[in-house]
């Protein structure tokens, strides 16, 4: 079973239209559990128009709690709190979207006042579509450890495979390079990392390569929106190729993508002669080669 | 557990599931909306990532400055911090962001594992009779030195960050940048609120441009906001996602309207209406995805100076006067 992860660094350069096209294609050929680990705007579902079948609450997040009765209001744990979750001046006051659940003001209470508890802070969810399986997580407003939903996510979605007979995991990333995104790399075999001729996207792609690199995880680019901008392409591709990056193909920009996402159907199903459509075909024939039981993935750089 | 698959195609997309939300409590409401300075502070976010939110924010900051007013842009994307780029200024003045981590002295440790069954974060692993090790991903939180009763636990700093400052003319960018491979963005924005903090008031109005999501980074960027935009664009991504963001707003009690960004994309901007329809929020701007404002993102030459007469820069430029008129005397 091959594991490959689609991470961008930037958002909206078009991890999840191109991670829906990519499956419809790649389900051509393997068993595919297709996982969305954006948990703080999970749309593949959307992409591929599938539908929810089955939703479970997940408790991946830990707070501290003040049992009132029993604190006494000398604020120790507010001055052992390093992440500024605790204020108030008397009596304390625990900010929930800044606590880190770290432990420190239970700790530091003389009273056994403060508890760390368990709280539900997200979803994890299934969908289908056509022959397609997504395992999608979710995370509730303003909440964190959206880096253990997506552990949980992962895991639900190799369980998954594994039941199913599934060779290929195909995994939507979250966009940046915190504590979601190291949960996504971790593990998988293959890093497919999208970007865009812009100079914001190729400075964040830097980042996520650095990232993926971290990991050792083999990687190759898609370039987006390719001519968008030629003289961010023409430096993209010197670069690639001092470094010896692959790029598995250029999609060019195409408005097909867009009106796709109207029909909720990826690009490839809904316009499959339109020029984006074609691009996804090298993609998915460069990453299927990839992907072979016969040969292991080669690395990205080098 | 299994999941079970219904056979043949899905029904089409679900709605958005509104996430089970308390009311949060009122002394939390009224500590989030502490800001620390006087200055009006307007947050920059939209859920979805790459509907434009920096490319929003940098040309209101440089349309505010260029009506005369001393602007504070605050690039809070520290996964990826982009402001800087679009802006066409070079990151300057850098500071390190650091964290506490122990350093365990192996002649006073006795191996008691205190510290290791504190560990919330699983970071420390005790080899047998010697001292423990720090192997994980520490978030510095300091747990073990309030557990060890010998006093074992010092502590060194740790690079986990940078915070950057660079003035150019009347605007002042401030941007924070994570350390690749270190997970907790949020000791970078807690990091760069604090340099922020200290000098706010020497600007007339503070611009935060927050990461992508809904998560608690977000919200830690836009405490104390005054106002805020939530940047979109027709898609049913972008619907699905303001919703999101609107929720979030609601919850905190943060006052916002909507921008509605590549007004043009195909998609539905009756879904947009109709989702800030819903949560009490208007459409502050439409701004159109033309030419010169691809360009001008793509060579760090924000289309408000560069193209100003054309429909995006026009629109944006409206905006930036309808705050100045909204927040400033």
């Amino acid at each position: 079973m091959k594991e490959i992860v689609v991470l961008s660094g930037k958002g909206g350069v078009g991890k999840s239209s191109i991670t829906a096209s990519l499956g419809a294609l790649l389900a051509q050929r393997f068993r595919l559990v297709l996982a969305d680990t954006d948990v703080d705007a999970p749309n593949l579902h959307l992409v591929l128009g599938a539908a929810l079948v089955r939703s479970r609450e997940i408790v991946a997040s830990e707070k501290a709690l003040v049992d009132h009765e029993r604190c006494t209001g000398c604020m120790k744990c507010r001055e052992a709190c390093r992440f500024g979750a605790i204020a108030g001046d008397q009596v304390p006051v625990v900010l929930a979207y800044s606590c880190e659940g770290c432990g420190a003001c239970a700790a530091s209470c003389p009273e056994g006042a403060v508890t760390i508890r368990e709280v539900a802070n997200g979803r994890i969810n299934a969908f289908a579509a056509d022959s397609l399986r997504v395992v999608g997580g979710e995370l509730y407003l303003g909440e964190g450890s959206s880096g253990r939903i997506v552990d949980l996510v992962k895991r639900e979605a190799r369980e998954e495979a594994v039941s199913t007979g599934a060779d290929v995991i195909l995994v939507d990333g979250p966009p940046g390079i915190g504590c979601p995104v190291i949960s996504a790399v971790k593990g998988a075999d293959f890093a497919l990392a999208v970007t865009e001729p812009t100079p914001a996207a190729l400075s964040d792609l830097a980042r996520v390569l650095a990232v993926i690199d971290h990991f050792g995880t083999p990687f190759g680019i898609a370039l987006n929106k390719a001519d968008l901008h030629e003289p961010t392409r023409a430096s993209l591709l010197k670069l690639a190729g001092e470094r010896g990056y692959r790029v598995l193909a250029e999609i060019p920009c195409d408005l097909s993508v867009a009106r796709a996402l109207v029909v909720a159907r990826p690009f490839v199903s809904a316009y499959p002669d339109a020029p984006a459509s074609g691009a996804l075909a090298k993609l998915a024939a460069g990453v299927m080669a990839l992907c072979a039981p016969a040969g292991e993935p080669q690395r990205g750089a080098g | 557990m299994g999941w079970r698959y219904r056979p043949g195609r899905g029904r089409g997309p679900e709605k958005a599931r509104p996430a089970v939300t308390e009311k949060l409590p009122p002394e939390v409401l009224r500590i989030f909306h502490e800001k620390g300075f006087s200055a009006p502070l307007v947050g920059v976010t939209g859920g979805k990532g790459g509907v434009g939110k920096t490319t929003v924010a940098v040309n209101l900051a440089c349309a505010l400055a260029d009506l005369g007013h001393r602007v504070g842009l605050v690039d809070a994307d520290v996964d990826g911090p982009n402001a800087a780029i679009l802006l066409g200024v070079p990151l300057e003045d850098s500071r390190p962001v650091t964290i506490a981590v122990p350093v365990i002295d192996a002649t006073r440790c006795t191996s008691c594992g205190e510290c290791v069954r504190a560990c919330r974060a699983h970071a420390l692993f005790l080899p047998r009779a010697e001292a423990p090790l720090l192997l994980g991903a520490c978030n510095g939180c300091g747990t073990c030195g309030i557990v060890c009763p010998e006093q074992a636990v010092g502590e060194e700093q740790r690079l986990v960050g940078r915070t950057y400052r660079s003035v150019r003319g009347l605007l002042t960018l401030y941007s924070g940048e994570l350390v690749p491979s270190v997970e907790e963005s949020t000791l970078v924005v807690n990091g760069l609120w604090q340099r922020v903090r200290g000098e706010a008031d020497a600007h007339d109005i503070l611009l935060v441009d927050t990461s992508p999501g809904t998560h608690c980074n977000v919200i830690n960027a836009l405490r104390g906001a005054d106002d805020v935009l939530a940047v979109t664009e027709p898609t049913p991504l972008g619907a699905h996602d303001l919703e999101l963001m609107l929720g979030l707003l609601d919850l905190f009690e943060l006052k916002g309207e909507v921008v509605l960004n590549r007004c043009d994309l195909p998609g539905d901007a009756g879904k947009i209406l109709a989702a800030a329809g819903r949560h009490g929020r208007s459409v502050a701007a439409t701004i159109a995805l033309d030419a010169q404002l691809v360009r001008s993102y793509a060579e760090g030459t924000p289309v408000v100076r560069a193209h100003p007469g054309v429909p995006s820069a026009l629109s944006l430029g409206r905006l930036a006067a309808d705050l100045a008129a909204r927040h400033l005397p």
